[in-house]
């Protein structure tokens, strides 16, 4: 592809991002507000020779991802919210069995059928998991068009790599707006599958991918091995932004596209005089904690802002340990919370000094 | 430097051809913008609205609750955004289907009988792109030039045909206010 | 000396069988087997399994298996085949898999006329959890959690599987067989290949509903049990073909 700029909406970019990467098959239903996704790709596969599959609910669809991808082919599935909620059974099934599925979550408002606006709700659902037992999912989000497209041929390439899912958490607000992005070229190499993946017992016996587990003994060491896997994930994976941070005494954190908003609020309060500074989280899962950690040992107060009740505030708080504050300023859903909002909440925040505060708008 | 534009009327106006149209004529200026639709149930009832912001720096936020213009092609779209221009801002609105009106005192108005002139040219169809020669008249950041580029990049080869008419139409726009 | 009787290929070597003794699982794996040798699909084969009895099916066939949550066996194949056109795919499912916690999964499946091919084994219950009331169970009959028997005020009706799959459009061959006796486990085995075939040459989905005894949750001697498939299912659940395009070609 080239490196010219193109205006181009978040669900396009996703998609086309995905065809870049080598997706050889689409499995999806229609949602707001990521249909395009879809629409696009059923276009585009069959030109290319590809796959599309209308499946008759997210929860085939997912599961024909996890067929799909135990024979090595890249494949994915993209869904919003309430039909996400769908598949955390396979998710569940599909980190045990080790197979690299890749789910695009452009979330809209909960909980329930919630409403079609954007919002930042499923940051549990994604990081911690629907699903049943113990097992951890890498999640990325995106903040820009542009990087829909760069975290789409990461996830291909994080999944393949270490055989485990991966979610690219959007947001309503990103899958529907359009920026002007450049695709380039995929950037990661091609990941060897061969050792794993079923392509029929040819010239060896048969093998299985299956998450069931009848030796107690082997059962405990596989989770220990996965979790050993996630440590090495979280030792190499683990990625963030951070903006004026060092001379800042209180730093404004957020994920997703709320990123662009707490980095014009901390234009604003610099001019105010106040010391501001942001981080943001791009792989919610490893989550950045020993960064964070680091920072409140500084001394810094955090302020998390947030598109739900709360949800990556307590990952905040966690890796804090007590050591600064941290407040929260947030809203359930609907409208992002503007820069002005942020700003004077922030400034509250500092009025007040002692103990955390929450300012939910 | 951010500025919000939002640009609205009723479905079939061409509104998020619009839209896309102003934000690639940023784009080919150089400049960050992003461009947000409404979508979905909102949608229901028949009016459409969209947001372009440009910024110098990286774009904040989408989904304000203000504007520094509001583009309206319909009395429905001038009721509801005249309430959401900011203080200081401007509200242009089609005086075809807008009835003039001035109902605050501290925004600039400006009314062009752009439904007329469209139809003077040939189709009431360009109304939206007389509306964006408006909005280059009376909006220094927009430029005519990296519009009539982005007309012809977002028509593309498939709609080749339909580009002298745009243009003209844009033209048309740009001296409505004599 | 010749053998009259061997191992398929395409089972393992050291295979256990984890069914109840008397219970059919073990003759309808072994045709699906002898199948995998005679039409020289092992090497190119890949199975969606199941949760239920059969859940450790990769134990027993030497080929590759991907294990589907329950009732997606169909989705599962679905993604292996739209990725795989050139692999033989099939799903090994029990009535409950199928035709309850999976029928919209079956019936889609069926209804896109997916080119893979899904074995059914009909017991009645869901075995697996020790003899409940399954979308099969017969009227009447009385399993752990319908102990009165099954009656239409809070059951409904058992469901006619292979009938079902036969009215979509995507399905190129439907039979129901038994394995009762030696004669219908020979036809059992033809209709078997008949629905692998139909793969093989691209005519869409290829179903066989399989009426199995259960002896263990019957509460029944295998002969019995043998018997009830007889006596009682097979009047409810006649045996036959329902659809076959072998012939005619694919659904236009």
């Amino acid at each position: 592809m080239s490196s010219e700029k193109v205006l181009i909406k978040g669900n396009y970019a996703i998609a086309q991002a995905a065809i870049n990467a080598g997706c050889q098959c689409y499995f999806g239903y229609p949602i707001t507000p990521q249909t395009e996704i879809g629409e696009y790709l059923s276009a585009e596969m069959p030109k290319l020779g590809r796959g599309y599959v209308s499946a008759e609910s997210e929860l085939a669809a997912i599961n024909m991802v996890v067929g799909a991808a135990a024979t090595g082919a890249k494949v994915m599935t993209s869904s919003s919210s309430c039909a996400v909620a769908l598949m955390q059974e396979a998710l569940s099934y599909a980190c045990s069995d080790e197979v690299p599925v890749v789910v695009v979550n452009v979330m809209r408002a909960g909980p329930g059928l919630g409403y079609v606006y954007p919002a930042q709700g499923d940051y549990n659902q994604a990081v911690y998991g629907g699903g049943n037992g113990d097992y951890k999912i890498i999640v990325l989000a995106p903040a820009t068009v542009q990087e829909c497209i760069d975290y789409t041929y990461k996830a291909f390439y994080l999944a393949r790599k270490y055989r485990n899912p991966v979610i690219l958490l959007a947001d309503g607000l990103l899958g529907q707006m359009m920026e002007p992005a450049c695709f380039g070229e995929n950037p990661y190499p091609e990941v060897d599958v061969s050792s794993w993946a079923l392509t029929g017992a040819k010239g060896r016996d048969g093998k299985a991918i299956y998450s069931c587990a009848r030796d107690e003994k082997a059962h405990i060491q596989k989770i220990h091995d996965l979790f050993k896997k996630f440590e090495i994930i979280t030792e190499n994976e683990t990625s963030y932004e951070e903006f004026e941070t060092e001379d800042a005494e209180i730093i404004l954190t957020a994920f997703g596209s709320m990123t662009r908003n707490i980095k014009a609020a901390i234009r604003v309060l610099r001019e105010k005089g106040v010391k501001a500074g942001g981080f943001r989280p791009i792989t919610l899962s490893p989550f950045p904690t020993k960064r964070i950690s680091e920072l409140a040992a500084d001394g810094k107060d955090f302020v998390v802002v947030e598109m739900n009740m709360g949800q990556m505030f307590k990952d905040v708080k966690y890796a804090v340990e007590g050591k600064s504050n941290v407040s929260l300023v947030n809203r359930p859903c609907g409208e992002w919370l503007s820069v002005e909002e942020i700003v004077s909440s922030v400034e509250k925040i500092l009025n007040k000094k002692e103990g955390a505060y929450a300012s939910c708008i | 430097m951010e500025k919000n534009f939002i640009l609205a009327g009723f479905g079939g106006q061409g509104i998020l051809l619009a839209g896309t149209i102003l934000a690639n004529s940023f784009m080919l200026g150089g400049k960050n913008v992003t461009w947000y639709p409404c979508y979905g149930a909102e949608m229901r009832g028949g009016t459409v609205n969209c947001e372009v912001v440009v910024s110098d720096t990286e774009v904040s936020s989408v989904h304000k609750q203000d504007a520094d213009f509001a583009l309206v092609l319909n009395q429905q779209s001038f009721d509801k955004f005249v309430q959401r221009v900011k203080a200081g801002g401007t509200i242009i609105a089609n005086a075809t289907l807008v009835a003039l009106s001035k109902p605050r005192d501290d925004i600039k108005y400006v009314f062009a009988k752009m439904g007329d002139i469209a139809n003077a040219i040939g189709s009431s169809k360009v109304t939206n792109m007389v509306s964006l020669g408006v909005l280059a008249d009376v909006c220094d950041i927009v430029s005519r030039e990296y519009l009539a580029k982005a007309v012809e990049l977002v028509l593309g080869e498939k709609k080749k045909q339909f580009l002298p008419l745009n243009l003209k139409a844009l033209e048309a726009g740009c001296s409505a206010l004599v | 000396m010749q053998a009259v009787f061997s191992t398929p290929k395409s089972m393992k070597e050291d295979f256990k069988f984890t069914f109840c003794p008397g219970c059919d699982h073990g003759i309808a794996v072994r045709l699906v087997a002898e199948l995998i040798d005679e039409l020289n699909l092992k090497e190119n084969t890949i199975c969606s399994t199941c949760v239920g009895c059969s859940v450790f099916l990769y134990d027993f066939l030497n080929i590759d298996c991907v294990e589907a949550p329950h009732g997606r066996a169909c989705a599962s194949a679905t993604g292996v085949k739209r990725t795989n056109p050139e692999k033989f795919v099939f799903t090994y499912q029990g009535d409950g898999d199928f035709a309850s916690i999976g029928f919209a999964e079956s019936m889609h499946t069926a209804i896109r006329g997916e080119n893979i091919s899904a074995i059914c084994i009909n017991n009645t219950t869901f075995g697996m959890t020790g003899g409940q009331l399954g979308p099969t169970t017969l009227m009447g009959q009385v399993t752990t959690t319908s102990p009165f028997g099954r009656n239409k005020e809070y059951y409904g009706y058992p469901v006619k599987i292979a009938e079902q799959i036969a009215l979509c459009d995507g399905t190129a061959f439907s039979a129901r067989v038994a394995l009762d006796t030696i004669p219908h486990i020979n036809q059992a085995k033809q209709a078997l290949k008949k629905a692998f075939e139909v793969q093989l040459k691209g005519l869409g989905f290829g179903f066989v509903e399989i009426l199995s005894s259960c002896p263990t949750n019957w509460h029944m001697t295998p002969e019995e049990a043998h018997e009830w498939v007889k006596n009682s299912m097979i009047p409810e659940f006649p045996l036959g073909t329902f659809k076959d395009l072998t012939e005619v070609g694919v659904n236009k």
